[in-house]
């Protein structure tokens, strides 16, 4: 089991490295931790504003969001790799060949991630903050204690998602039922007694006051949904034998208004038969905007309701701009390189297939805006929703051009990054802080939008694409 | 070679070089590759066929150098030479998530063929996969990938088809077929540009032949000329290739 652990390990570092270059990848935790040291001279100004206890359900919930999208994109990671691998498959996936059971694997691959994005994440963050504290008058013991409930707010968020996607995998009803009733409950017991719901959430609790109960209710938290996922755990071994129906004549001849419309008709096709329309709209846009519609109504007593409504608006156009590597992650170049097919086509094709997915989000803002009460803001919440999704996406594109995974793992290019939609971002808040109704002006951004797509065309029609 | 062949070169580079960082995988080759000629480009594993290859077809950029293919050059119009030749690359990789018969629709509309499924049924037919036209991609093995990525690259009826290692994936009746189907192809006046490292294939079929070693062309001629001075294709690669330095 440690052999495969460590063979594991070494196969992430190997994969992710020679993606992006040793360099790049070993400055990733480098940066986060730079990240982390210098915004922690922020949290003065912060305390200004918001109370203390708040900042902790701020930070607390971001680990625990942080553990979520981690989880997702591993879980994911595991298919894409494989799928792109092909043959020089991942270990995870050759180890059928050998004599371990499927159980062992998944909970060694659950293991690897864990640390691996501790080492990526968690760890520089905390580190950041520690340097930082003797600076900003923070008593030395609360960067250990953040250590512990920062760790298990990431785990959390870990086991949650590892535990949920098992149930999705072997069945979607219960899964539905799952969440719906999980909801309802929160929302009962909140409603019951009065208490915020964010007091239930054990590495909280345990970061106010701590005590050994709550540490351990806070472990079980972690080990009991991953126990489970680890039992639940069937490798979804598809059939192989199964036929499909041919839909790409039919699909291509409705999708005849798309500019390449066979591309178009893939696009769908891989979408829905890769099972990844519904669970990533689930697991990497719903639950994680779900999460955040909580943390912002913590924010409700200081802030206009407006106001709540377009800064969900706006972070709900970050991670609908993120929906992009759902069109990407399950195609591989290689499967055009025999084609006359040509990088800007195929990017020209992939915006607009995301131009149709944005109607995810749409849709979620203007259910969110309904059920607000903050239908006065709907107009400006859905401009500016959609321009920070795009204006993202061309941002990503430029910079990651067909492989947008480049993002995580690439500290220059997450850097460049964070700079370009960090930018628009804070000048938006500003906007729309002052008036909710200057967030139409938002829809200026597809102006550099669509300067970045056309200088993206030329600058990865000259590239060669990786062989993966 | 004569003037007149040189002129109507199928397939002619100049100097053509890649670099991959510190690593140069083709060195300053200029080979000339006439109409209907079935020509294999010969290496041990590394040397750089791949690499070719993906030049010739437009999927990556020489360094320097220039190559011509059907007359265009693939630096100015590597689409126009996908459009115009028929490619199997190296490793088969359909598209995951279409079906075979998807598949060869998918290009079909991506080339604009005109009744691609009717060419599609003798494909599968001929190359004996129909029972496999409802199947995922990613469920065929790998043997079934190879003949879709065969058919694939012929189903346009190209005038000229590059194939990274061909028969790699076949089994003995699989071979004979495509072996056969080969240089029937080019009895058509089609041309065929083959890479592979096994000789025995490139004795049995080729016309002309290169030799690979490390990125450098270190020799060009025809079998033809080999059997006339009674030589065998892998003593004479193994002799050139360890003069070269291989270990
Ligand atoms: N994308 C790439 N990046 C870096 N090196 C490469 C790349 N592709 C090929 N090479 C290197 O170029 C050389 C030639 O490779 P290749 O053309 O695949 O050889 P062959 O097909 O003859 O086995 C090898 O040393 C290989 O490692
Ligand atoms: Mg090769």
């Amino acid at each position: 089991m440690f052999k495969l652990f460590t063979n594991m390990m070494k196969e992430e570092w190997r994969v992710h490295s020679t993606m992006f270059g040793s360099l790049s990848f070993a400055l990733f935790p480098v940066m986060i931790f730079g990240i982390a040291f210098m915004g922690s001279f922020l949290l003065p100004l912060f305390r200004a504003v918001v109370p203390p206890g708040y900042l902790a359900i701020i930070i607390h919930a971001m680990f625990l969001l942080l553990g979520i999208m981690v989880g997702g994109f591993g879980l994911l990671g595991m298919e894409v790799m494989n799928r792109r691998f092909g043959q020089a498959s991942l270990l995870s996936y050759s180890a059928r060949s050998l004599p371990i059971s499927e159980q062992e694997i998944f909970c060694t691959f659950v293991v690897k991630d864990t640390v691996y994005y501790m080492i990526l994440w968690v760890l520089p963050v905390v580190a950041g903050f520690a340097l930082a504290s003797p600076f900003i008058a923070v008593p030395p013991y609360l960067p250990l204690l953040l250590l512990l409930t920062l760790t298990l707010a990431f785990l959390t968020g870990l086991a949650l998602i590892f535990f949920l996607s098992t149930v999705y995998s072997r069945s979607k009803q219960v899964l539905g039922v799952l969440l719906i009733i999980m909801a309802i409950g929160w929302a009962a017991f909140s409603l019951y007694t009065g208490i915020g719901p964010a007091a239930l959430f054990p590495p909280l609790q345990l970061f106010y006051t701590f005590s050994w109960p709550t540490l351990l209710v806070a472990c079980a938290v972690v080990i009991i949904p991953s126990a489970i996922a680890v039992l639940l755990f069937t490798s979804e071994c598809a059939d192989a034998t199964k036929r499909f129906k041919n839909a790409l004549v039919p699909l291509t001849k409705k999708l005849s208004f798309f500019p390449y419309p066979p591309l178009a008709a893939k696009d769908l096709i891989d979408l829905l038969r890769s099972g990844s329309f519904i669970g990533q709209t689930l697991f990497s846009f719903l639950i994680p905007l779900g999460l955040l519609w909580f943390l912002l109504s913590v924010l409700a007593r200081f802030l206009p309701p407006g106001d709540i409504l377009l800064l969900f608006a706006i972070l709900t156009g970050v991670i609908a701009s993120t929906m992009y590597t759902w069109l990407t992650m399950f195609d591989s170049f290689s499967s055009y390189t025999c084609l006359p097919v040509s990088v800007p086509s195929l990017l020209k094709s992939k915006m607009c297939s995301f131009a149709v997915l944005q109607m995810i989000p749409a849709a979620l803002i203007v259910f969110v805006s309904l059920a607000s009460g903050g239908a006065v803001f709907l107009a400006p919440a859905l401009v500016l929703c959609l321009s920070v999704s795009f204006y993202a996406l061309a941002v990503t594109v430029w910079l990651t051009g067909l492989s947008p995974s480049v993002l995580v793992y690439d500290a220059r290019v997450l850097l460049t990054y964070l700079l370009a939609v960090g930018v628009a971002l804070v000048v938006l808040i500003m906007l729309a802080f002052v008036n909710p109704f200057y967030a139409i002006l938002s829809a200026l951004l597809f102006l550099p939008a669509w300067l970045l797509v056309k200088v993206s065309y030329a600058k990865w029609d000259m590239q060669d694409q990786p062989w993966f | 070679m004569s003037f007149m062949e040189m002129k109507q070169g199928i397939i002619v580079t100049q100097g053509l070089m890649k670099q991959f960082g510190d690593v140069v995988a083709v060195n300053n080759v200029s080979v000339s590759i006439g109409q209907g000629e079935l020509f294999g480009l010969l290496g041990p594993n590394g040397s750089g066929k791949t690499t070719m290859i993906k030049m010739l077809t437009g999927q990556i950029r020489p360094t320097s150098g220039s190559a011509t293919v059907l007359g265009l050059d693939v630096k100015k119009d590597p689409i126009g030479v996908r459009e115009r030749v028929g490619i199997i690359p190296e490793q088969e990789t359909p598209p995951s998530f279409l079906s075979a018969t998807e598949y060869l629709d998918f290009v079909g509309e991506v080339r604009h063929i005109p009744d691609v499924q009717k060419l599609a049924d003798w494909w599968f037919d001929f190359l004996d996969f129909g029972d496999k036209r409802d199947v995922l991609c990613k469920d065929l093995s790998r043997g079934t990938r190879q003949k879709l990525m065969f058919t694939q690259a012929f189903i346009h009826k190209p005038t000229l088809a590059l194939i990274d290692e061909p028969l790699i994936n076949f089994d003995p009746i699989m071979q004979r077929k495509v072996k056969d189907y080969l240089t029937e192809y080019v009895k058509r006046g089609n041309t065929i540009f083959i890479s592979t490292h096994i000789l025995e294939i490139a004795e049995e079929i080729c016309s002309g032949f290169a030799i690979l070693h490390k990125g450098k062309l270190l020799y060009t001629g025809t079998v033809a000329e080999l059997k006339e001075r009674d030589q065998h294709l892998d003593d004479f690669f193994l002799s050139l290739v360890e003069k070269d330095g291989h270990v």
